[in-house]
Parts: structure tokens; C-alpha cells; sequence
């Protein structure tokens, strides 16, 4: 009895300053970001008013909401579409590749943990019109450049952004899809050259199929990475020009510390966390089902 | 044949990584005329005084060391507290233990921008914002679930026999977790400790709500302010210089233990 006794005050004792901490910090704020999100409030604790809907409704209506949504789902689409068919391409060329692997090996990662600020500053200055390497580039080679530069011509700042994300995120990509091949046992890929499948044929017959739970991870990922995306566009563009490369987060920063709409705000974060949270849903559904079965 | 072409497509993968921080690297050596010359050329003479100017005039010799603290004090923190928990989790199972496991762990998925308007006002009502003894609070309530999912593994991974033995030798159960199980775990509260600060390091959102007054600024956020005002006073190189200065330390950190980090980054990544 005694043992037991001084087993569960050693438990209570161990959890409690990181369960206090993360409840304090964490769990409340985020429940309170749900409530907050049915109120109309300025800041101002006397003048909190319970509004239920309001904020959704108002959210609805808002065409930079919905603008921001778009710019989103432009950037989940077009950016994850590259970063899985790039981070595969590269994963499968790296393996069995000599020297020129391992060179890789040691810097693709470079990007991944360097600070988003420098990521994004780097950007903006390498699109930069007058010193930028892109441009400068370009016009060694005889080639044209976009007159208002690519961060400030409204058809180009978001492809251009895009590009920035994609070079951050790559490797992170590289990494999950690197380890996946590598789980893929020896003797289907020998069995599958003995059946004389290679190149092409092998990648889409075995490996790409083999690869499953790697993609399911990978595209869970970019969801979680583009609903998440603040720092980039908010130091690169601040959103410009005319809301084009505007993305949710940047969108809430503006609503609750520039304007004050700190209700809003939440409420836009909580639209953020709705579709973060349908788009997962729809990749479960979308990997259900192993076509593999239990192999990988 | 094919085996060359996948190496020049490798390398020129390699290439885009590498360019811009060389590049970088580069202009932060160059004079102001030398960077609107060309931007593909290299300096006549090495300007070493820009990082002189970054560091003084710029402010962000004081914003280096703002970021030392908070990332320090946020680890000392961070790793007892987190190592704590992560022990009870992985040896002494209780009733709903692991569903509370399952709370900690359900802050690695949701974004920090989510809860970021309750917790401005969180830490205003604690009278805490715009110090750094609040970012660090927030910061170490931050990192746990990823710090605590790490070190679980680990302390799952020692034998249990250890903690039998030393607790028949009349170790209590907190005298064995100091004395034997921390010990033994040291590995791994270093892998997750550099983890964590480079992360610490770089952590640009939370701060940039948190901390207001410019002598409270951590070097991302010194190097933002830095963009800002060069619009005006046009020292471009020491600007280049802040950014060198800002991702140097991390790169030669992730360099030497690449290994580590790799692995520790992909357990966090397939989890779930």
C-alpha cells in the first residue's frame, strides 16, 4: 500500500510542471480560440460581446477570406504536386548514386533548418529587379525580365512564392521519401529485375506502389506545411500586390494586430483549422485502403 | 548513360540549394555599388566591416545574444521538465496515461498561429509579454510534445532491470530517475536538445507577437526589423552580413550532427 502510495505521488509529482505549462499555455488558449471566435471583441475586456455566428457569417462574405482561402489551395496544389513528384525523383536518383549522392546527401537538408526569415528574406532579395541573382541571371543570358519584378507583377508573385516554399520544404520531402525506398525490401526489387522490369517500368510497377504509407505521410505533410504558412509570404509580399500571394494566417496577423479584430482573427483561425482539418479527412479517405495490403 | 544523367540532374538539384547561400555568403562581402553592379560577381576586396555593421549599428550584436538566452534558458527548461514526464510515460503506465500521452502529442499537429490571439492576451494578463522570460515560458510549453514524444522512445528503449536493481539498492523513484535513468538517457537529451534549439533558434511567429521593444528583439526578428529600415538607410551589405550571421551558427551545428538530426527528424516525421 505504502508502495503504491509513494509510486502515484512520484507520477503526480513528475507530470505536473509539464502538464502545467502545456495546459496553461496550450490547452487553454485553444480552447479559448474556439469560444473567441463567437465573439465581437476589440480587445478591450469590458466590451467582449457574444456574437455566436456573426464572425463566420461576416467571414463568409469576405472576398479576402476567400481570396486567401484560393491562394492556399493554389499553393497545396501546385506546391505539393512538385514537392512529391521532385522529393520522389530525387530519393530514387540519389539511391546507388555515388559520389554526387553523398554531396547531396549532406546539403539538401541546408534549406530545411535555416531560419523561414532567411529563407524568405534570401527570396526577396534573390527576385530582387536591381541585385537579385534571378534577374541578373536572366539578363546574362539575353533573356527578359518582368518589368515590376516577380514579387510585384500580380500574375507572377504567387507562382514566385510558391518556388520559395518548394525550395524551403524539398528536402524535408527528400528525407521521408529517401527512407521509404529504403524500406522497400531487396527481394522485390530484385525479384521485379529478374522479371525485367527497370527504369520506368520497375518505378511505376514497384517502387511508386511499394512507397504507400510514404505518400500518405508526405501528403499529410503538405497540408500541414501550406496551413501553416505564415513567415514566407508575410516577409516577402506582406500578401501583395492587391492580396494576390495573401494566405489565411497573414490574413489573421492583419485582422488581430493590425486592425484590432482580434474576434475575427479567430474566427479566421478557426476556418484555418475546419479546411486543415477537411483536407485531412479527405486524404484519409483518399488512402483508405492499402492497395498493397500489409507489406508496407 | 543513364547512370550519368541522374548525376547532372543530382548535381543541378545540388546546385540550387547551394547558389543562393553561397550567394549570399558572397554579397555579404561586397560594397554597397558592388551589389547593384552585378550581382553574379564577386568582390574586388572582402568588406569584412559589414559584419561589423550588422553586429554595432544594426542592433543585431544584441539581438545574437537575446537569442542565446532565450534558446538556453528555454532548453534548461525544457529538458528536465520534458525528460520528467517522458519517464513517467514510458515506465510507470497509469490509468489514462496513455491518452494524456495522446494530449501531449496532439500540440506537434496544429498549427501555433490557431491559439495565437488567446495567448497574446494570456501573457498580457500575466504581465509576461514583451519579455523574454514570457517567450521562454511559451517556448518550453511549445516544444514538449515533440520533446516528450523523443525522450519517451528513449527511456523505453533503457532496461528496466536498471531501475529494479537501483531501487532495491534503496533508490526512490525520483532518487533512480536522477541518479541512473537521466544519466543513461544522456544521448538522447542531446539529440533532442540540439533539435530543439535549432528550432529555437529560428522561431520567428510566436516572437514576433510576443516581443514588441527592439532591445527584447531574438535575431530573426532583428533581422526582419533590419529589411525594414534598409528601405531607408541602404547599408545593403551589413544586411547581407545580419542574414549570414543569423543562419551560420545553425548550418555548422546541423553539419556536425547531420546524422543525428536526420534520424530524429524522420521519428518525428512518421509518427503519426
Amino acid at each position: 500500500m505504502r508502495r503504491s502510495r509513494s509510486r502515484s505521488l512520484f507520477i503526480l509529482g513528475f507530470l505536473t510542471p509539464a502538464g502545467l505549462l502545456y495546459g496553461v499555455f496550450v490547452i487553454l488558449p485553444l480552447v479559448q480560440a474556439f469560444a473567441l471566435s463567437m465573439y465581437r471583441w476589440r480587445g478591450v475586456s469590458a466590451k467582449k460581446t457574444f456574437v455566436g455566428a456573426e464572425n463566420f457569417d461576416r467571414l463568409w462574405a469576405d472576398t479576402v477570406f476567400w481570396q486567401a482561402l484560393k491562394n492556399n489551395l493554389w499553393i497545396l496544389v501546385v506546391g505539393g504536386i512538385v514537392l512529391i513528384s521532385v522529393g520522389v525523383a530525387i530519393a530514387v536518383g540519389m539511391k546507388g548514386s555515388g559520389r554526387v549522392g553523398k554531396v547531396l546527401r549532406g546539403v539538401y537538408l541546408f534549406p530545411q533548418v535555416i531560419s523561414l526569415v532567411v529563407v524568405a528574406i534570401l527570396w526577396q532579395f534573390l527576385y530582387n529587379p536591381s541585385f537579385g541573382l534571378v534577374d541578373g541571371g536572366l539578363r546574362k543570358v539575353g533573356l527578359p525580365t518582368p518589368d515590376k519584378g516577380w514579387l510585384g507583377d500580380s500574375n507572377l508573385a504567387l507562382p514566385a512564392v510558391t518556388v520559395a516554399f518548394v525550395w524551403y520544404a524539398l528536402g524535408f520531402y527528400i528525407m521521408l521519401f529517401a527512407a521509404g525506398i529504403q524500406q522497400i525490401p531487396e527481394e522485390v526489387d530484385e525479384a521485379a529485375e529478374l522479371d525485367g522490369a527497370h527504369g520506368w517500368r520497375k518505378f511505376w510497377g514497384v517502387t511508386w506502389p511499394m512507397l504507400w504509407s510514404v505518400k500518405r505521410v508526405a501528403a499529410t505533410y503538405v497540408v500541414i506545411n501550406v496551413m501553416n504558412i505564415f513567415a514566407l509570404v508575410y516577409l516577402m509580399t506582406a500578401g501583395g500586390p492587391d492580396r494576390k500571394t495573401e494566405v489565411l494566417l497573414t490574413y489573421l496577423y492583419e485582422q488581430a494586430f493590425k486592425n484590432t479584430q482580434y474576434g475575427y482573427a479567430t474566427s479566421i483561425a478557426v476556418a484555418n483549422f475546419i479546411v486543415a482539418m477537411a483536407l485531412a479527412g479527405i486524404l484519409a479517405f483518399v488512402f483508405r485502403k492499402n492497395p498493397e495490403g500489409a507489406r508496407s | 548513360m543513364k547512370k550519368f544523367l541522374t548525376s547532372i540532374g543530382l548535381l543541378l538539384f545540388a546546385l540550387t540549394v547551394v547558389v543562393p547561400l553561397l550567394w549570399v555568403l558572397l554579397t555579404s562581402l561586397k560594397s554597397g555599388p558592388e551589389i547593384f553592379a552585378s550581382p553574379w560577381g564577386l568582390p574586388s576586396s572582402p568588406r569584412f566591416e559589414n559584419y561589423g555593421n550588422a553586429w554595432r549599428a544594426a542592433g543585431i550584436g544584441s539581438a545574437f545574444f537575446n537569442s542565446i538566452l532565450v534558446t538556453l534558458g528555454t532548453l534548461v527548461i525544457l529538458l528536465p521538465i520534458g525528460a520528467m514526464a517522458a519517464y513517467v510515460f514510458a515506465k510507470y503506465p497509469f490509468r489514462g496515461s496513455r491518452t494524456l500521452f495522446g494530449a501531449f502529442l496532439g500540440g506537434m499537429m496544429f498549427p501555433n498561429f490557431l491559439i495565437i490571439v488567446p495567448l497574446f492576451f494570456l501573457l498580457k494578463n500575466m504581465h509576461m509579454l514583451d519579455t523574454k522570460t514570457g517567450l521562454i515560458v511559451v517556448y518550453v510549453a511549445y516544444s514538449l510534445s515533440f520533446t516528450i514524444f523523443v525522450l519517451t522512445g528513449f527511456f523505453q528503449a533503457l532496461p528496466s532491470e536498471l531501475m529494479e536493481a537501483a531501487q532495491i539498492d534503496g533508490c526512490t523513484h525520483a532518487g533512480t530517475f536522477w541518479r541512473v535513468m537521466m544519466p543513461l538517457a544522456k544521448p538522447g537529451l542531446i539529440v533532442v536538445g540540439i533539435f530543439n534549439a535549432i528550432g529555437l533558434w529560428n522561431e520567428y511567429s510566436l516572437a514576433l507577437v510576443l516581443i514588441t521593444s527592439q532591445e527584447n528583439y531574438t535575431l530573426p526578428l532583428g533581422i526582419a526589423n533590419l529589411v525594414m529600415v534598409q528601405h531607408y538607410q541602404a547599408d545593403w551589405g551589413a544586411l547581407f552580413a545580419g542574414l549570414v550571421i543569423v543562419m551560420l551558427p545553425v548550418l555548422l551545428v546541423y553539419w556536425i550532427f547531420r546524422e543525428k538530426i536526420h534520424e530524429t527528424m524522420l521519428a518525428g516525421a512518421i509518427k503519426g
